[in-house]
């Protein structure tokens, strides 16, 4: 009788323990692996944030205090890379996301920074770190994307100088419910769910100040991250976009390396100081698929 | 030893009770006008402590039959607010009206099904709710937990009825009027002709911003104008508390009209959406309750749907 009662006490104990546990922020964070747990679950509801969040945002993007950047700098900026974190790389997005499938970002570059050598993107608590790298032929002021979160996590958007220095600008990112990767991106609670037809790039190109003009450019492709399980059970493997190449008349703009950390149907914003004749892209996908741009100016 | 026992067993009495409290929905209905009742929802964000009912359920008594709108979020909603009617009154359930397909209005549909309730409801939201019920089911569970729709089921829905519909309770005199292409695809409005009270379904939000997933805007904010010059007492919005003073339906007009303003424009510009919430959103629409969640989710939807239209 007694073991029956407290069999019956520990079970209830643990079900509403998993009830109070939905705080504003679980201390848990997606490894380099998915856990179990995140695959198979993927949406836990929190809370809106509280002013403590703001605090934590702070703590959370001193690298120090994050298990994961030395690691992440290695892999990614060089083993002897020399870094600086700096104020005046902008990365600009919502300090809390509803929607992790698909959050949209720009990177404003300061001016001392315009004719950088590299450019790449970490979402260090994503199990996709990487979002894109890109290599330019060309003077760029800004780059636009959007990304899948998995959890929070701080966004790093790291630019190399012709010195050989990395200036990374930070913004720490809380997401709403978490699953940006592992779960599925379409919602049709809040939208149409249709395939479009993989491999259509849609470019367009819109007037800045002066000469200056920003490049936007579109393709259609699912994106796949490998993580997230369809409605049959079953795995959906990895496929993704690749490889971006971006020229004009006058010659190559950008070589972009893609990860599926970009969202499905990626967007590509580019801000340059001129204005780029008949913009071409050409791009690759991870099944080796090669798709061309009509321009469609 | 029989000490503890009790004492354990009074703690396990306590936690069951109190956990059994977690998955329950505490409804409470007003009477507006002879026969004509309304649950108002709690008027927020889905959540686990709502269970989903966010959104208004009314129901009209009349001397031949009772008519029910909209479900409700779950079974274990619909089964409650079954219950409130019978303890009201024993006439016979006969119309169950669901103004659209979203999960918060239809989900409960099923128990109206099983009492052989005549369900009313636009085609186009048929085939939505048929669709995309069985993801929705799946993503609500996730979000609010999957307690709250034991027992709820996505069901076959027959698709006969042609707007607009007549009908006659006996005491209370019943239209039902298809808005294409609105808030929704076929959003219903039902009247109670000879109490002059609205239901306008999502049509109308009171006291927070209106989400717009699958509208069209310019349409939208027409029936909005035509709801405002009809004649009526009281309206039951979808969302949110009743309405007498007709000023108060251009709180869902003035913001669906700014959210895709500002939309059009940043499209017009190439802007991103970060960029768009970068700039905040402006003092007069900044009150609205949600106001930043529902601006966060649906800003960069209108721009996707303007921009590849």
């Amino acid at each position: 009788m007694f073991k029956l009662y407290l069999f019956l006490f520990i079970l209830c104990f643990c079900n509403s323990a998993t009830v109070l546990l939905a705080g504003p922020f679980s201390d848990f964070k997606a490894g380099a692996e998915l856990s179990e747990e995140l695959t198979s679950s993927p949406t836990v509801n929190r809370n809106m944030p509280t002013s403590d969040s703001l605090d934590q945002a702070i703590k959370n993007l001193d690298p120090q205090n994050s298990v994961m950047w030395d690691e992440l700098r290695e892999n990614l900026l060089g083993i002897n890379s020399r870094v600086k974190f700096v104020e005046d790389v902008k990365v600009i997005m919502q300090d809390h996301v509803e929607e992790p499938h698909e959050v949209p970002l720009i990177v404003k570059i300061p001016k001392r920074l315009h004719a950088f050598t590299k450019f790449i993107l970490i979402i260090e608590n994503n199990p996709i770190q990487q979002v894109i790298e890109l290599n330019p032929y060309k003077k760029i002021e800004a780059l636009g994307m959007n990304v899948r979160l998995e959890d929070d996590s701080p966004v790093r958007a790291a630019v190399l100088d012709q010195e050989g220095v990395w200036h990374v600008g930070s913004k720490m990112v809380f997401v709403a419910s978490p699953g940006g990767c592992s779960s599925p991106s379409c919602d049709p609670t809040v939208e149409i769910c249709e395939q479009g037809e993989v491999g259509k790039i849609a470019v367009k190109q819109y007037g800045r100040e002066g000469k200056a003009e920003r490049i936007k450019l579109k393709i259609t492709h699912p994106m796949e991250t490998g993580f997230v399980v369809g409605v049959d059970g079953e795995v959906i493997p990895e496929y993704y976009v690749n490889k971006i190449h971006v020229d004009d008349n006058n010659g190559p703009i950008a070589d972009i390396a893609t990860y599926a950390a970009l969202s499905s149907d990626p967007v590509i914003l580019l801000d340059l100081p001129e204005k780029g004749q008949s913009i071409r892209v050409h791009v690759k996908d991870s099944q080796g698929l090669e798709f061309f741009s009509h321009n469609t100016m | 030893m029989n000490y503890i026992i009790i004492v354990i067993a009074l703690i396990v009495f306590f936690i069951e009770n109190t956990f059994a409290e977690n998955f329950k929905y505490n409804l409470k209905y007003v009477e507006l006008a002879d026969g004509i009742f309304v649950i108002e929802g709690d008027n927020t964000r889905l959540n686990s402590i709502n269970g989903g009912a966010i959104s208004n359920t009314s129901f009209i008594i009349g001397s031949k039959g009772i008519l029910v709108i909209d479900a409700g979020p779950s079974a274990l909603y619909a089964e409650q607010v079954i219950s409130i009617i019978r303890s009201i009154s024993s006439i016979p359930i006969k119309y169950l009206v669901i103004t659209h397909h979203h999960p918060d209005h239809s989900f409960g549909v099923s128990s109206y099904q099983e009492l052989g309730v005549e369900i009313i409801m636009s085609s186009s939201e048929i085939h939505r709710y048929e669709k995309y019920g069985k993801r929705l089911l799946r993503q609500m569970k996730n979000l609010i937990g999957e307690e709250w729709f034991l027992n709820t089921k996505i069901v076959d829905i027959e698709n006969n009825k042609v707007f607009p519909l007549k009908i006659n309770l006996g005491n209370h005199q019943i239209g039902i009027r298809e808005y294409k292409n609105g808030h929704s695809e076929g959003d219903l409005v039902v009247v109670d002709i000879d109490e002059e009270v609205v239901f306008s379904g999502d049509l109308i939000f009171n006291k927070r911003a209106p989400t717009i997933p699958h509208a069209n805007i310019d349409n939208w904010s027409k029936y909005i104008d035509i709801l405002h010059n009809n004649k009526w007492k009281i309206l039951v919005p979808g969302h949110g508390p009743i309405i007498r003073d007709k000023e108060e339906l251009y709180m869902t007009k003035n913001w669906i009209n700014y959210i895709s303003k500002i939309a059009k424009e940043a499209v017009e510009k190439g802007l991103s959406p970060a960029e768009v919430f970068d700039k905040g959103i402006s003092d007069q629409y900044k009150s609205y309750h949600l106001a930043q969640e529902v601006w966060n989710r649906d800003l960069p939807l209108l721009m996707k749907k303007y921009e590849y239209q």
